[in-house]
């Protein structure tokens, strides 16, 4: 009996599922896990978007940041990709270029515009058309720990480069498990590292005339001071070994003087380490003042091909809406791209977002160009080997310069 | 016995013949066809473009460096395998109180997903916390903190070391397949004769378990040749390509910088370099066998 009861009970299951799909239009999501708060928030807003649209169903898929690209390639290559997808910007132009990505402004109001800052919503605007939304952006700056600073004896907080060394070598030797510039040196981001000092020294990653910068005097010297920060001792040891993670494991421990890096270490400090005392600053300049952080944003784009258009773009619309941005924004600790949740007190009064939104002047993204994971990876490998002493830096980044001009197709 | 034609072996291997031709050979023949296309970003073909990706795979320096290392993981791999599951799986054979445990805890580390045990061994290879350089300093062979995968030249080795560690299981069950084949009377034997442990290895065991040493070099070979989660765990190829086999490189040619159709030809090349040495080993083995 109570297994009849039971196979009855799977059968209208079954059945009703299988009403209701017949009934419903479906959009599906493919969403980037920043953390394991992604995933239950899309959740609660699908449950959210459906119960406000009774015929719709929200399908959300949750993917790694490590595997999302090559999720996307697979499914888009087969024909079964989703309606919507969040992809990371400087990814943007291959998708547009391919005809994947799905202009929206005809979708978009004027009144939708104005939700977003103009500097978050134009790395997504190609030939005039927008082709994604600003999710999530953050930019880098100097995390420090006042313990170590103060037992160091530095008293103010570095501005440019030569104070940083100055400051780093004073920390380093408080003891041989500290560092006073936790620098990275393998996996995501290895470049962009390099870039800072890169752009303190008025480097451009794309010149002018089309060309790399990487065989300029910005990019000779950015490699001089980071390579005299790891001769003197002044690094932790073997950067090559540490990825970011690794680094900010570091800090939260303690044992760093100095990193560079995003605005959710702040979040994890709190919940990991609320003890540590660190203050955010901007990242150093250079000797004429130049400095540059990375900003960084992803989107989510539609695809050409979908058959939900205008429901997926009612989805969009919601999650765009100040409560839900704000509630994404603040769970996983970005920075707001909406002026509106920027107002809220929990961003407003938050002293570690302010300083990240504070150096957005000097905000600088990944140049908009084919083949950039490629570039990236070029430097990256370049500046492993200068990192290693394994080459002449100037050598190596002149090599590294002539391997990415033919990417550019110079 | 009367044969109807129902009973024709080759009707009878005709459907699992089919099967594998449809997930062997079809995916094979999809693979040669991307790599003689114009591919773009997403696996869309854009029309035949000569051989030009296979080309530009040849000419990409990353690529050579790649081909030597992958025959120095593999050779590595293989040699340091067969050099150490031999013995083991001697003293396995012999009768001894609790063999049976000692089989399990051999067999245990093959239940082990592989890439869980390459982050395993990131973490014990982690040059400020890892349990490798606390190991050694306790036990004072070294007094300062080694970064073991900062560089190749220390991270490649390890990688070895990590990849013969993973392929002793299998490989010493084979052997010990092997051994319990070998009849008990033929040692016997050979021991009123009086000969030393030594000759018995080299005159009865060896010649003997031979088809087995093959058979798990042969396989060895294919698997570590196409093995991919230790090295992308550990160093994911880097630093600078310092540590990338063919496999590492294929993956980021394909989903890192979206070249697929450079990809593709690269597979194709990994295959036909396999096949082609497989068959000249198994039939140098063999024609040394059949002598």
């Amino acid at each position: 009996m109570r297994k009849f009861g039971l196979t009855t009970a799977l059968a209208g299951a079954a059945f009703l599922s299988l009403a209701g799909m017949a009934a419903a239009e479906t959009v599906r999501v493919t969403v980037a896990e920043y953390s394991s708060k992604t995933g239950p928030y899309f959740e609660e807003a699908a449950k959210a978007f459906e119960e406000a649209n009774p015929d719709a169903d929200i399908q959300i898929e949750v993917v790694p940041w490590d595997v999302l690209l090559q999720k996307l390639t697979t499914d888009i290559s087969g024909g079964a990709n989703a309606d919507l997808s969040i992809i990371g910007t400087r990814w943007l132009i291959d998708f547009v270029e391919q005809g994947i990505a799905a202009p929206l402004d005809d979708y978009m109001s004027d009144e939708f515009k104005e939700r977003f800052f103009p500097v978050f919503l134009e790395p997504s605007v190609m030939d005039g058309k927008t082709y994604g939304l600003p999710i999530a952006a953050s930019a880098r700056a100097m995390y420090y720990n006042k313990d170590l600073f103060e037992q160091a004896g530095v008293t103010e907080v570095p501005d440019t480069w030569e104070e940083l060394a100055a400051a780093a070598e004073k920390i380093s030797a408080l003891g041989d498990d500290i560092a006073g510039f936790g620098l990275q040196g393998k996996e995501i981001e290895t470049d962009v590292y390099f870039y800072y000092a890169f752009w303190a020294h008025g480097g451009e990653l794309v010149e002018e005339d089309g060309t790399s910068g990487l065989d300029s005097e910005a990019a000779y010297k950015a490699a001089e001071t980071y390579k005299s920060l790891i001769e003197s001792g002044a690094t932790q040891p073997g950067v090559t070994s540490y990825n970011r993670e690794d680094v900010q494991n570091l800090f939260k421990q303690g044992k760093v003087g100095m990193m560079i890096t995003a605005p959710f270490l702040s979040n994890q400090i709190k919940e990991e380490a609320p003890d540590l005392e660190y203050g955010v600053a901007a990242i150093p300049a250079g000797p004429d003042g130049d400095r540059g952080t990375y900003g960084v944003t992803d989107s989510i784009i539609m695809f050409e091909n979908s058959e939900n258009k205008d429901l997926a773009w009612k989805f969009l619309d919601m999650l765009f809406t100040t409560e839900w941005r704000a509630k994404f924004t603040e769970g996983e600790g970005f920075l707001p791209v909406n002026p509106e949740v920027a107002k809220q007190p929990a961003f407003a009064d938050n002293a570690d977002l302010k300083a990240f939104t504070g150096l957005l002047p000097d905000a600088r993204f990944a140049p908009v160009i084919p083949g950039w994971e490629e570039i990236a990876a070029k430097t990256s490998d370049a500046i492993q080997t200068i990192y290693l002493g394994d080459a002449d830096p100037k050598a190596t980044l002149d090599a590294a310069a002539e391997d990415i001009n033919g990417i550019l197709g110079n | 016995m009367i044969r109807s034609p129902l009973t024709n072996p080759y009707v009878l291997i005709l459907p699992g013949f089919l099967l594998a031709a449809f997930i062997i050979l079809w995916p094979l023949y999809q693979l040669g066809m991307i790599s003689l296309n114009e591919v773009n970003r997403f696996g869309q073909l854009r029309g035949f473009n000569d051989a030009e990706n296979y080309i530009a795979v040849f000419t990409d320096p990353d690529f050579l460096g790649a081909l030597w290392r992958t025959a120095i993981w593999t050779g590595g791999i293989v040699i340091g395998t067969l050099l150490v599951s031999v013995p083991v799986a001697i003293i396995l054979n012999d009768e001894f109180y609790g063999r049976s445990i000692a089989r399990v805890i051999i067999m245990l580390p093959w239940a082990v997903s592989l890439t869980m045990t390459a982050i395993v061994w990131r973490w014990a290879l982690n040059g400020e916390s890892g349990m490798l350089n606390s190991g050694l300093q306790n036990l004072g062979l070294i007094d300062q903190n080694i970064q073991w995968l900062a560089r190749a030249s220390t991270a490649f080795p390890v990688q070895i070391m990590i990849g013969i560690l993973v392929t002793i299981p299998f490989t010493t069950t084979i052997f010990l397949g092997g051994l319990s084949s070998i009849p008990d009377d033929l040692y016997e034997a050979a021991r009123l004769e009086g000969a030393s442990r030594w000759q018995t290895f080299r005159e009865i065991t060896l010649p003997l378990m031979k088809p087995f040493l093959n058979i798990s070099i042969v396989l060895n070979m294919i698997y570590v040749f196409n093995s991919f989660p230790i090295i992308w765990a550990t160093t994911q190829g880097g630093p600078a390509n310092s540590t990338d086999i063919l496999v590492t490189y294929l993956y980021k040619l394909g989903f890192r910088f979206g070249k697929l159709g450079e990809a593709s030809a690269l597979s194709v090349m990994m295959f036909a370099l396999l096949l082609a040495f497989t068959i000249l080993y198994v039939s140098l083995a063999m024609r040394r066998d059949s002598k």
